[in-house]
């Protein structure tokens, strides 16, 4: 790996040559009849080439919307980007027209989504469906988008594709229905693939075959991918880099190995000790906060058992350095001035197993 | 939200008693070993005051609809001295001392409010928690809420009024008063019962809305159209919604071959325009306000089985209709207590969208003339005004005004009631 | 997956369109065999009068009853009358009009290009119209757009259809002289009383249609508006619609591609069911209150005079209709949905 520098730096000379996608400070929130939604609340990452970044989180953290974000996919109205940049190769996204963010979509950053069942139009065979992607990003004619059609379809595992092209979405199982939905992510050949708990939806055995087949697909076309999760089973097998969320905000950032191992943040330590295997059942007491009204100071600190005065004054703690630069954390015991020490038994080393 | 959001799972066991060891009602701390089966089961057996009322008055009341439906369709009346305690007939129909003449429409329209009382308002008084969630809801759509004052005041009005007030009489000498917020060319009318100034006729507080060609009174009018409007609307859907639940759960609970049949039959008869129906049945036994309503409640209820049925299909595949029919609850018993609950909502909300189609059917028809010449309507009195339409535009036009707005008011109530009781509208973001 | 073979699927198809025509003819069958037997109940005001006069001369009313029946070929068993009636509606002997002394097939064949004269421009309009309104009040939900037509649309549905038409005949008619307040049936008909295309077509003839299309399209055009904003919400909102964004598919693409072809099926088979239905009744009481001696007027004259065969005559016609349109609807929608696979449950 080539020499870190720490996410959020703002000076452009600096930043590392390889980093393909520069999310800062995004700001998304959602005006409905009960008020407005801060779903995203001041959320930074970036997505270096090739690599893979894990977006970790429950419902309602926010990490689908941050992913929906990077091309404008929610409706807005009601949702509205209202701060912010997300910078990819270059380009504010966040400041382009609709048009020309047209040009990237499916084209240099795609998206896989969570449910099979609803994505492919019901009225279309799948064959169609593919084609019209290969049809918008590539200037291929003729028979040629056929073969391409078929080839993609081939790569991402379906058997003797020709026979299928003419299939309905509902002819085929979920399994299958994801892996057109890739074919037609990787017509473009996109730089970046977004994948929104594109296994949440399907069994585990499938579940496995769809990642390793992420995995290739990835390899082979040097893409980098974020991969939205509430599964850190999943993050485990296929993560480089690790963000944490809860409740719009990031809590902890890392690599993936060193996260697993000793976990600085307590939510983070909390989602670990959820996995079945390393003992605790209690789940983690307490409720999200009012997306309406979200509190001062961290949002975890309701349900934190670390938590102190400081904790729940201001805004949530920016997020401090721990160890390498490239492992921060979002809590008031880690600021230069505070005392890690709060969080014996809470963090830090954990043993054993990350399947 | 609970007070005990903060128990974990599996419960703490502690047991609150009173000094004499018995179960404290309500208390959420018992365990399943404190119940004592001996006292709920020597309960069970007692009825409740409410549930022997609700007996009672429905046993009276249908009795007294089959009684009088007989003696009126009957070739003749038998002398049946008891009964000449009670009531005198008078010209074929039963008189009671306080409520007048009594027609088998008067019992239809109060099983309607019985049902509407015990079926609807009790439950809801019961499981207040429901019905303030269900309130709250509804109360986001303003319109609504003012719809709902509307028919309130219509359905008081249309129920009181006519106790108090006579009907319209004929009188040809006040005939084509205009409204009192109005004047007309003084040679409109016969005689002014108001002032003529300027050689027009200005209108009076005795006819706040004026009066038609025959010399009737348009508010009066108006008022008594209320009530056979709420009469119709309510009896039609209640009959509708009799038929449709029973048919509908038995179609999704028996399934194979008398399910088929059933909705075999609901297709024709939807295919069959109700309203036509009614103008063959006008044509060959004359028109009737009865007929009308029964004829709207025993074929117009197609389209609501329909939805009963599909409601009832997909609750009949859920967990707890299967584990109640593992512990051995009879089909009567699953379709009353689970069946019937789920559906209603949906149920609710079709028939509130019909009640405003039999307001307008009647209306219409009455409009035709082929409604009830013995009752006083809206559609009837807009239809005395069409000839007069260049001359006296209030007859023809303030009952309208009614009509409408008492449809919009069914039609905005019925959508916020969709939007509040629609377990599927209620969505959240994840 | 295993593929079924094609010529199973073919012969599903074709034998969910032969059970469908068949349901069709059965329907037929029951409705008119309720109106046979409602015909025998129906007192016939010809018969009554003959035996009431027979009655008053002395003679004998059991016996003119009979009599009158054998000359108009009314005997014969029950049975014998019933295949009679069937074998007549089917060969297009559909009685006799004592109150317009023609054949009901004439009376009828008369009436309807009346009726389709404001029927037909107002079911265009109000498909072509309520779609696209609803359509883009779902694309554009909680606008204000959306607001002014859903309230549109509540106004529309509830107005009473014949009050509205007297109120604009007051206003447009009376009040401000726009169009003549009596229906001229001279005006689209040549010197023989025949209908003529140009005369349908005057300038004349538009006027006077001009009111009775607004009424009817009014309440058609409302509910329309309502189900396709539905129907069409349901798409929008779709996680297809999504993936497609993601595409990079242009929205217009998308409109047209993904809500609209999904979205007009169930809206296809809206538009024949409940619009016929709607059409059929506002029709009645459109040509009442104008004047206009279409379907609806001649069935009400029907029943005004007792004259039953014509009154079953213009009841029959929007059944019928309504059963073909059923039928239209039904398979329709097999055709349309690839979902459906004619006998595979889920």
């Amino acid at each position: 790996m080539s020499t870190q520098t720490t996410p959020d730096a703002t000076d452009a000379a600096s930043r590392n040559d390889d980093v393909l996608l520069s999310v800062e400070d995004l700001v998304v929130q959602f005006d409905t009849d009960g008020g407005t939604v801060h779903a995203v609340d001041g959320v930074s990452f970036d997505v270096r080439e090739g690599e893979t970044l894990c977006i970790v989180g429950e419902s309602g953290s926010g990490k689908t919307i941050s992913c929906e974000a990077i091309t404008r996919l929610f409706r807005s109205p009601p949702g509205f980007i209202r701060g912010g940049s997300v910078e990819f190769d270059g380009t504010d996204l966040t400041s382009c027209s609709d048009d020309r963010l047209k040009e990237y979509r499916g084209n240099r950053i795609a998206h896989v989504f969570q449910n099979p069942q609803g994505a492919l139009n019901p009225v279309y065979t799948i064959g169609n469906q593919v084609r019209e992607a290969v049809e918008l990003h590539t200037d291929l004619e003729g028979s040629a988008i056929r073969d391409r059609v078929v080839d993609l379809l081939g790569e991402v595992g379906i058997p003797e594709p020709v026979t299928h092209l003419g299939d309905y979405p509902h002819e085929l199982s979920g399994g299958m229905k994801q892996r057109v939905v890739i074919a037609m992510a990787l017509a473009g050949e996109p730089d970046l693939l977004i994948a929104d708990e594109p296994t949440t939806a399907l069994d585990v055995t499938i579940q496995k075959q769809i990642l390793d087949l992420l995995n290739d697909v990835q390899e082979r076309h040097d893409m980098s991918v974020i991969f939205v999760t509430h599964d850190l089973g999943v993050v485990a097998q296929i993560a480089d880099r690790v963000l944490v969320m809860y409740a719009g905000k990031v809590m902890e950032r890392d690599d993936v190995f060193d996260l697993f191992e000793s976990p600085e943040h307590p939510y983070t330590a909390a989602l670990l000790d959820c996995l079945p295997g390393s003992g605790g059942l209690e789940g983690i007491p307490g409720d999200l906060p009012d997306p309406f009204n979200p509190p001062a100071g961290c949002r975890f600190a309701e349900r934190c058992p670390a938590v102190t005065e400081e904790c729940i004054e201001g805004d949530q703690p920016p997020e401090y350095p721990v160890g390498s630069d490239d492992h921060t954390v979002s809590c008031v015991h880690h600021a230069p001035d505070g005392d890690p020490g709060e969080l014996d038994g809470v963090t830090g080393a954990i043993g054993g197993d990350e399947s | 939200m609970s007070a005990d959001g903060d128990d974990a799972p599996g419960g703490d066991s502690g047991v609150r008693t009173d000094g004499a060891g018995e179960d404290v009602v309500s208390s959420n701390r018992r365990t399943f070993e404190d119940i004592d089966w001996t006292a709920i089961e020597a309960d069970s057996r007692r009825v409740p005051p409410l549930t022997a009322l609700w007996w009672g008055l429905l046993t009276v009341l249908v009795s007294g609809l089959l009684f009088d439906a007989y003696w009126r369709f009957a070739p003749e009346i038998p002398d049946v001295p008891v009964l000449g305690l009670l009531a005198r007939e008078t010209g074929g129909a039963f008189s009671f001392p306080v409520v007048g003449v009594i027609t088998p429409l008067t019992w239809l329209y109060a099983l309607t409010l019985l049902f509407v009382v015990f079926k609807a308002i009790v439950p809801l008084v019961r499981d207040r928690r429901m019905t303030m969630y269900y309130w709250r809801e509804f109360r986001k759509n303003r319109l609504a809420v003012l719809s709902l004052v509307w028919l309130a005041v219509i359905f008081a009005i249309g129920t009181v009024g006519p106790l108090f007030l006579n009907t319209p009489k004929v009188a040809p000498l006040e005939a084509y008063q205009p409204p009192v917020f109005m004047s007309v060319d003084s040679g409109v009318p016969v005689s002014c019962v108001g002032e003529t100034i300027n050689g027009r006729c200005h209108g009076t507080w005795e006819h706040p809305f004026g009066t038609t060609a025959q010399g009737k009174d348009i508010l009066v009018s108006v008022i008594y159209g209320m009530k056979i409007s709420m009469q119709v609307g309510l009896i039609g859907s209640f009959l509708v919604i009799l038929v449709a639940s029973a048919v509908g759960l038995l179609a999704a609970y028996s399934r194979g071959w008398m399910d088929e049949i059933l909705m075999r039959y609901v297709d024709i008869q939807i295919t069959f325009p109700t309203f036509f129906l009614y103008l063959l049945v006008t044509f060959m036994f004359g028109g009737s306000l009865f007929n009308m309503i029964v004829i709207f409640g025993l074929f117009g209820w197609g389209g609501i089985a329909r939805i009963v049925r599909s409601e009832a299909l997909q609750r009949r595949e859920e967990e707890y209709v299967l584990a109640s029919e593992n512990t051995g609850a009879g089909t009567w018993s699953v379709i009353r207590r689970h069946l019937l609950p789920n559906v209603s909502n949906s149920v609710i909300t079709a028939v509130s969208l019909l009640i405003p189609s039999l307001i307008l059917f009647e209306a219409a028809l009455a409009f035709l003339g082929l409604g009830d010449p013995t009752i006083p309507s809206w559609g009837e009195v807009i239809a005395s005004g069409r000839r007069d339409l260049d001359r006296a535009v209030w007859i023809s036009t303030l009952p309208g005004i009614f009509l409408f707005f008492t449809i919009l008011a069914f039609n905005f109530v019925g959508d916020a009631l969709r939007d509040a009781l629609d377990p599927r509208n209620v969505g959240g973001e994840s | 997956m295993q593929q079924p073979q094609w010529w199973w699927c073919a012969v599903k198809k074709w034998g969910y369109l032969v059970s469908r025509l068949l349901w069709a003819g059965v329907a037929t069958w029951v409705i008119l065999t309720i109106t046979f037997v409602l015909m025998e109940f129906t007192p016939n005001a010809q018969y009554a009068q003959l035996q009431f006069s027979a009655a008053q001369s002395g003679g004998d009313p059991e016996q003119a009853l009979e009599t009158a029946k054998r000359l108009r070929g009314d005997t014969g068993t029950l049975w014998a009358q019933y295949t009679e009636f069937l074998s007549n509606i089917v060969s297009g002997n559909w009685g006799w009009s004592t109150y317009r002394s023609q054949p009901v097939t004439e009376a009828l064949a008369t009436a309807i290009p009346w009726s389709m004269m404001y029927g037909v421009p107002s079911l265009i309009i109000s498909t072509v119209l309520g779609m696209t309104i609803g359509l883009y009040s779902a694309l554009n939900q909680y606008s204000r757009e959306d607001y002014a037509a859903t309230l549109f649309a509540f106004m529309g549905i509830s107005i009473p259809n014949f009050w509205f038409a007297i109120i604009l005949l007051v206003f447009f008619g009376t009040v401000l002289n726009w169009v003549p307040i009596l229906f001229d049936t001279g005006v689209a008909q040549n010197a023989a009383g025949n209908l003529t295309l140009g005369g349908v077509f005057s300038l004349a003839n538009l006027r006077q249609l001009i009111l009775p299309v607004v009424v009817l399209t009014t309440g058609s055009i409302a509910s329309l508006m309502r189900y396709s904003r539905a129907e069409a919400l349901e798409y929008v909102e779709a996680d297809f619609v999504k993936t497609a964004r993601a595409k990079g598919v242009s929205d217009r693409m998308i409109v047209l591609k993904h809500i609209l072809r999904p979205a007009s099926i169930p809206l296809a088979t809206l538009l024949v069911g409940d619009l016929l239905g709607i059409i059929f009744v506002g029709s009645y009481l459109v040509e009442v209150v104008f004047g206009i001696p279409g379907l609806g007027t001649l069935s009400y004259n029907a029943i005004i005079n007792q004259d039953t065969a014509l009154v079953f005559g213009t009841i029959f016609v929007p059944t019928f209709i309504a059963i073909v349109g059923n039928l239209a609807q039904d398979l329709s929608y097999a055709y349309l949905d690839p979902r459906i696979s004619f006998g595979d449950d889920e």
